[in-house]
């Protein structure tokens, strides 16, 4: 729930302070329509900001900024704390009192007791900006599977920071555009953390926090992750069992709200697995929302009605048609604040999510990334075969007249970001120096000098799941879910993700995790039970549109004149006879409208 | 180590008014960390041994002086020689990659073209001379310094996230092993710091041991299993690749560090920890002993010897160190492995071959 803004700067005043933080408010507003809050402390040159999206403790007692009944500590907080009765029943036994049934109100009691302990406590989806008056220190923290967004921007003795960049800028807080977004974009499709397009922006790690000094102007970023001798599991049953208990467990704690709650239906595994896991713990207020297509190559309903005919409550079923997209697209390009090349789904979904009066949502997310769900997790062990070869021999495929090939040239250069975009990036180097008229070693240095990497290479499925999970969720789909369910003030909620689940799923033997025999097959078996068996015995879909036919109809992405380079024309006249993917085109209509 | 070579050379150089070029066979361009050595002084060859033979040869040809930093470059050492008889060539011998038989082209390069032989340690000098019968005149020791970037604490308290991170109070003891944890490297003794601790927890109830480095997953396996047999899951922590820029905070927030290894050319760690004020126990059959200035610094012990190691531990727990007593061994150790000292040494050593 929630947008977050905030200001800490010792040659501030307070009035200018102020008016900068509502001015980022005013721009967050769509993912907090219910309430404002401002708090500025003079003395400390500091003013938080938010805007609230109630979902649990609908009151007033639920007003952000919030402090202690001391008031020594003061937070402004975006997200959801799911283990925050456990965590309150163990404050209370502590001694703390608490006036509302918020979980903000719990993470300022755990921070009392704990100090920077309690981060590693709380388990949900979260982002929030604490103030300590007695140690003069200010805390930025993020959650462990980064699944709520907190951007930063330190310089000159100053800290601001905000849930949206476009918010950061509207202030005038950083105006500098970063000079190498566009090339990091056409790489990967998207900007990779922690890059924004605005130079000295930042996003602020997962499962990291920031500590400001208010006494030095200075800071300090860590992780606040704690290390645990996890026992690996190497029994299928065992696995099974654990499965089973954790998400069903996980989907339970993140069913909690005061708000109405549903859950995204595709029709694929996961999120109809989510479906029939909350239906058995919520019953009849569990509503869900589908989408489908005129299209029958895209259309999901078949498999979606399966789902839903062991469904009690109420189902919201949508039809999207090119026209609907034509007239939600601009919208789209406004609301996702970063360049991207997907979250048109979402976007979408959350559209119809909010309008039958949802605040927030579950979503299937995170089950690939973690069971093996994706082709990368057979295409990785490609790049340990052509490790073989002379590097050079894969420049041949910047002249290939296929443009799905094209990225093959990745294998030119040793670096683990190259092994990355080989599997998952968009343009090749050498059409990316083309198309920005610059030449290649730019491109290079920019793609790939400075970035360290903590992966060891074996090519094997696990690097896969690092691949998956670090950069290609987190950097793409967790970052475009938020921004776009948010824009809608709707939240969506990751049950998958969830800190335990995640660990659980990571303590499984790999043999039994990614069994070759199937996708996601010990995720399947678990649930063998639950599961129709046409849901999981079938193709893979995944959560798509028909996005080649409706861009390659849309006027502007197709216009080729729009494109001021020639490379950019040839490239879009290809997307029109279907030899260029839409994510393609739809990354230099995006360049070409900051251009 | 390399980088602090390549950071000196690049310093002296600019101050002398020389040129230098660092060629890296392993690394390409976006490996470099430009603190260190700006990137026109810089060429990385990506694994291609043949573009980085024929640069070198061509270099070399012009060139006052050339240093290869590692005896797998014997081959272009000759050929350098070959062409450019006058040209001094140097090779740096590091540990492991010297103290075996060697191949018929590293014994030539060494016996009959290499002017020079930096050796890390002593360690390392008297195994080139005992195993390769080198010219004990061609031998210099020059130790490895602590690298000039590692920042330096000036207060010595234990950083409290990391307190937070681990699970750790004021009262536990904490013992630090940082290392790479490779299957196929097994002379590290971190296995002897387990069963250490495995005996000592009874003794001293609050012991914790921090085992840190990057893992393979067979060797993450056989680590785990070593720590449930010998019952310590409560006592060690095996934290997995640590952030260079948290390197100085874990040297704080430990008592003692413990790397009982066979092979270690230098042990570039000891120093790094030393400058952090932290004390270190090593092994004593191996180029460790040059880092603790032989005994000046840290303790050097029989490493199959795991009384000892326990007995030594024991030694260390029982008389924890003042602040006051780590700035001091900070100071100690900077007085000998400072990156100035080093510089200083390495131009002397340059000089003279000018001179000669």
């Amino acid at each position: 729930m929630c947008r977050i803004a905030g200001i800490i700067s010792a040659s501030s005043e307070a009035f200018d302070r102020s008016e900068k933080v509502k001015q980022m408010c005013q721009v967050l507003k769509h993912g907090g329509p219910d309430d404002e809050g401002i708090f500025d402390d003079t003395g400390a040159r500091l003013t938080f900001g938010h805007r609230r999206l109630s979902i649990i403790d609908l009151s007033y007692n639920g007003h952000q900024p919030m402090a202690d009944a001391q008031q020594r500590v003061w937070i402004t907080f975006n997200g959801e704390i799911y283990n925050y009765p456990e965590l309150k029943a163990q404050l209370i036994s502590l001694g703390a009192k608490f006036i509302s049934s918020t979980d903000t109100e719990v993470i300022i009691s755990a921070y009392i007791h704990w100090g920077m302990a309690a981060f590693a406590k709380l388990r949900g989806i979260f982002a929030f900006a604490l103030y300590d008056k007695e140690k003069a220190l200010t805390y930025l923290v993020r959650d462990s599977s980064g699944i709520k967004p907190l951007y930063y921007c330190a310089k000159e003795g100053q800290l601001s920071f905000a849930s949206e960049v476009k918010a950061l800028k509207a202030a005038g807080l950083a105006n500098e555009a970063d000079p190498d977004w566009q090339i990091r974009f056409l790489a990967y499709g998207h900007i990779p953390e922690p890059y924004t397009t605005l130079k000295n922006v930042y996003s602020l790690p997962k499962g990291e926090f920031l500590c400001w000094n208010h006494k030095k102007s200075t800071y300090d970023i860590h992780s606040y992750h704690v290390i645990f001798n996890k026992s690996a599991i190497d029994d299928i049953i065992q696995a099974k069992e654990a499965i089973k208990e954790n998400l069903a467990f996980a989907v339970r704690r993140q069913l909690i709200a005061d708000a109405p709650i549903g859950v995204f239906l595709s029709g694929g595994i996961d999120s109809s697995l989510l479906t029939l896991l909350a239906e058995q713990e919520k019953k009849t207020q569990l509503k869900t929302i589908s989408i489908y297509f005129n299209e029958k190559a895209y259309d999901e309903s078949m498999y979606q009605n399966l789902v839903l005919k062991q469904i009690e409550g109420e189902k919201f079923s949508h039809l999207v048609k090119q026209s609907d997209f034509e007239g939600f697209f601009p919208q789209i390009i406004e609301d996702m604040d970063l360049p991207t090349t997907d979250g048109i789904n979402t976007w979408c979904i959350s559209k119809f999510a909010h309008d039958d009066g949802l605040k927030a949502v579950l979503s299937g997310l995170g089950a690939d990334e973690l069971f093996g769900g994706y082709p990368s997790f057979n295409r990785i062990r490609y790049i340990k075969t052509a490790r073989k070869y002379p590097a050079s021999f894969f420049k041949l495929a910047n002249h290939s007249g296929f443009d799905a090939y094209r990225k093959i040239a990745f294998l030119t250069y040793n670096h683990p970001i190259a092994d990355y975009l080989f599997l998952r990036g968009l343009y090749s180097p050498a059409d990316i120096a083309e198309i920005l008229d610059t030449d290649i070693t730019h491109v290079e240095d920019v793609l790939f000098a400075n970035r360290k990497l903590p992966y060891v290479r074996n090519y094997d499925e696990q690097d896969a799941a690092w691949f998956e999970l670090n950069l290609y969720m987190q950097n793409q789909l967790l970052r475009d879910t938020d921004v776009m369910g948010m824009s809608h003030g709707l939240e969506v909620r990751v049950p998958f993700l969830d800190e335990d689940f995640i660990r659980t799923a990571e303590s499984i033997n790999p043999t039994i995790r990614f069994d070759k025999s199937r996708p996601k097959k010990i995720l399947i078996d678990s649930f063998d039970d639950v599961l129709p068996e046409p849901i999981w015995n079938r193709t893979k879909m995944g959560f798509t549109f028909p996005l080649q036919d409706w861009m390659k109809k849309n006027q502007e992405i197709t216009d080729e004149s729009l494109y001021n380079r020639n490379k950019s024309k040839s490239i879009i006249k290809s997307f029109k006879n279907d030899s260029v993917h839409w994510s393609k085109a739809f990354a230099l209509f995006q360049i070409q409208m900051h251009a | 180590m390399t980088r602090t070579l390549a950071h000196s050379l690049y310093h002296i150089s600019k101050k002398e008014n020389w040129n230098f070029r660092l060629f890296s066979l392993y690394d390409t361009r976006y490996d470099l960390m430009s603190q260190y050595l700006p990137p026109e002084n810089y060429t990385g060859f990506n694994n291609s041994r043949l573009s980085l033979g024929f640069r070198s040869i061509k270099e070399a040809s012009h060139s006052d002086i050339v240093i290869l930093n590692h005896i797998n470059f014997a081959l272009i050492g000759i050929v350098i020689k070959l062409f450019n008889p006058k040209c001094p060539v140097w090779l740096i011998a590091h540990g492991i990659e010297v103290w075996r038989p060697l191949s018929f082209i590293k014994r030539t390069f060494l016996n009959r073209y290499c002017d020079k032989i930096i050796c890390v340690s002593n360690f390392t000098k008297h195994q080139m001379i005992a195993r390769h019968r080198s010219d004990p005149d061609k031998c210099v020791v020059l130790n490895n310094a602590v690298d000039p970037f590692i920042k330096l604490p000036e207060a010595f308290d234990k950083p409290e996230y990391l307190l937070n991170r681990y699970g750790l109070g004021p009262s536990n003891q904490v013992i630090f092993t940082l290392t790479r944890l490779a299957s196929s490297e097994q002379y590290k003794g971190h296995e002897q710091v387990i069963k250490a601790v495995a005996s000592l927890k009874q003794e001293f109830a609050n012991i914790k041991y921090i085992l840190s480095g990057q893992y393979d997953s067979v060797e993450e396996i056989r680590i785990r299993s070593l720590i449930d047999k010998y019952d310590v899951r409560d006592e060690v922590i095996l934290t997995g690749f640590l952030n260079e820029n948290e390197l100085t905070d874990h040297f704080l927030l430990a008592d003692l560090f413990v790397l009982p290894s066979k092979k270690e050319g230098f042990g570039i760690v000891f120093v790094e920890a030393l400058a952090c004020g932290l004390p270190v126990i090593c092994g004593n059959a191996d180029g460790s002993t040059d880092a603790i200035k032989d005994g000046k610094l840290g303790t050097a012990i029989n490493v199959d010897d795991l009384s000892e190691l326990q007995n030594t531990i024991v030694r260390y727990l029982n008389t924890p160190l003042t602040l006051d007593k780590r700035k001091n061994l900070q100071k100690e150790c900077l007085q000998y492995f400072d990156e100035k000292y080093y510089q200083e040494h390495l131009l002397k050593l340059l000089n003279n071959e000018q001179a000669a």
